[in-house]
């Protein structure tokens, strides 16, 4: 564990974030968005596993917030296909909220196929889930 | 209840608000029908099928042949699929938009007659016939044995021309179902493990197959066996009127159904007919005693096993090329950009529901019905 958090704190010493992916393992967008995460100097570990759903539970996404994959970045949740952006805003002014989604899967965002239709709306997913979700960017 | 595979009178098939009443709760209904084909069958409710089936109710149903070919067991397996909580308590959320867009409500566990299997004893030489039903409403099994050569002598109720399955793996969707012969030809005391690595990355082993250490009960196995053919009504390809089928829709599909809350779609209508929906408005009208082709295309990302109820089809093609056993089928698993050609002739009068058995998918618009009048 020790061993582990060490490694984390080398990685960001040297600029490297760490992200761990969890996607449907027959799901290809979600691969693109890992691509994309890369270029972006993330090391993302992609997990395949049928079990999407108790990962978004466990990490209090709620429904309406659900996107199509679930990262954890730095002690955040990233839900869907959130343009890297808003990550380094959250990790650099670190709010206290549990993380950001971008919910569904809107056409032209990172890993998505198609032409952005309108802006994205990226929500925060907060530590009490019953309040309506508060906007966190718009990009 | 619907009796899927046994090509029943239309009124028999189950289907709510299309040949029956749902049966509400404390009701009956009397399903009563002869069954004309020997071989291994399927029944589960027509009614919120997603989370129905999801949660257990469906079952096999077995016709024996008149005269059942020998062997030393004859064995069902009804492969179940449970999404679970830590505490083995079935997890809700059925009917997800996340399930019904992707590869629908794929479990944590999988079972086999209800229970998570361990073992599985055999004495050497033995001969099992060993019938397969996937009851589950998303998983796809890629079954293989190890050190092990199953020959398949029967798909979807249906004798087959006796054959090793491609690589040694038997690829079930949804509600397929496969007979096969078993010679349990390795030595006594060896053990070997049957794994299922249909989705890549996350194959595992489904159970181990332990052989006790009696002798061989026969010194080699006899050739496979092949299943008496049923009545069935063999189409006319030359003479046979062609439609065309397209699934649409999913994740990394087209979207555009997906912006009106539904994720798919069959030659561009969600839903046009079937369970849970009162509009009908069938596909084809096909006329009864006549041969059709018709050219499903799944232009999807996704696995959909389309179901065509109250008969049997032959595969003639997958992807333009010949099928090599023009097997007959009622439930045929297209891949990811894939097509297959079915023919058969429409011989059972009614109006039937043909679907996508991942039945999240189904919920979600990947249905239609067909008449034959």
């Amino acid at each position: 564990m020790l061993g582990a958090l060490g490694a984390v704190r080398l990685a960001r010493a040297q600029g490297v974030r760490d992200a761990v992916l969890y996607k449907n393992p027959q799901c290809g967008c979600c691969e693109d968005y890992a691509a994309y995460l890369r270029r972006n100097g993330f090391r993302v570990k992609v997990v395949a596993t049928h079990d999407l759903d108790a990962i978004k539970t466990q990490n209090h996404v709620p429904e309406r917030l659900n996107g199509c994959h679930t990262t954890l970045v730095d002690g955040y949740v990233v839900e869907g296909h959130v343009p890297v952006a808003s990550i380094e805003r959250l990790l650099r002014q670190r709010p206290r909220i549990r993380g950001i989604s971008l919910p569904g899967m809107p056409q032209g965002s990172p890993g998505m196929t198609g032409v952005k239709k309108e802006p994205f709306h990226i929500y925060e997913i907060d530590t009490h889930s019953s309040a309506e979700p508060r906007v966190y960017a718009i990009e | 209840m619907h009796w899927h595979g046994v090509r029943v009178p239309n009124a028999m098939d189950g289907v709510p608000l299309i040949t029956q009443p749902p049966i509400a709760p404390g009701g009956e209904f009397i399903y009563e029908f002869v069954p004309p084909d020997a071989g291994t069958f399927f029944y589960h409710p027509h009614q919120r099928s997603y989370e129905q089936v999801g949660r257990g109710l469906a079952g096999a149903l077995i016709v024996d042949e008149r005269e059942p070919p020998k062997v030393d067991r004859d064995l069902l397996w009804v492969l179940g699929d449970w999404r679970l909580n830590r505490d083995a308590s079935i997890r809700g959320g059925f009917g997800s938009f996340m399930d019904a867009s992707h590869n629908g409500r794929v479990g944590n566990t999988v079972t086999i007659n209800g229970r998570v299997p361990n073992e599985f004893l055999a004495r050497a030489g033995e001969r099992i016939r060993l019938r397969l039903v996937n009851a589950a409403t998303a998983r796809v099994f890629g079954l293989a044995f190890g050190g092990h050569r199953p020959w398949i002598v029967a798909l979807d109720g249906q004798p087959v021309e006796p054959h090793e399955p491609e690589q040694g793996v038997i690829v079930l969707g949804p509600a397929m179902r496969a007979d096969l012969i078993l010679d349990m030809a390795a030595a006594p005391g060896s053990r070997h493990s049957v794994r299922d690595g249909f989705y890549r990355s996350l194959e595992y082993e489904l159970l181990k197959i332990a052989y006790g250490n009696e002798p061989p009960l026969r010194k080699r196995a006899e050739d496979p066996f092949r299943l008496p053919a049923n009545p069935l009504s063999e189409p006319t390809i030359q003479n046979a009127e062609r439609h065309d089928v397209l699934f649409t829709g999913g994740m990394m599909g087209n979207m555009s159904a997906m912006r009106r809350g539904m994720a798919w779609a069959v030659n561009g209508t969600s839903g046009s007919c079937g369970e849970g929906t009162s509009a009908f408005d069938p596909l084809f009208v096909l006329r009864k005693g006549r041969s059709y082709v018709l050219n499903l295309v799944n232009d999807t990302a996704w696995h959909h096993p389309i179901h065509l109820h109250g008969h049997s089809f032959r595969v003639i093609t997958r992807n333009g090329r010949p099928a090599k056993y023009r097997e007959w089928l009622d439930t045929v698993l297209l891949p990811p950009r894939e097509q297959a050609e079915i023919a058969f002739v429409a011989d059972n009068p009614g109006d039937w529901m043909f679907h996508c058995h991942v039945l999240e998918h189904q919920a979600g618009g990947m249905m239609a019905c067909i008449r034959v009048t």
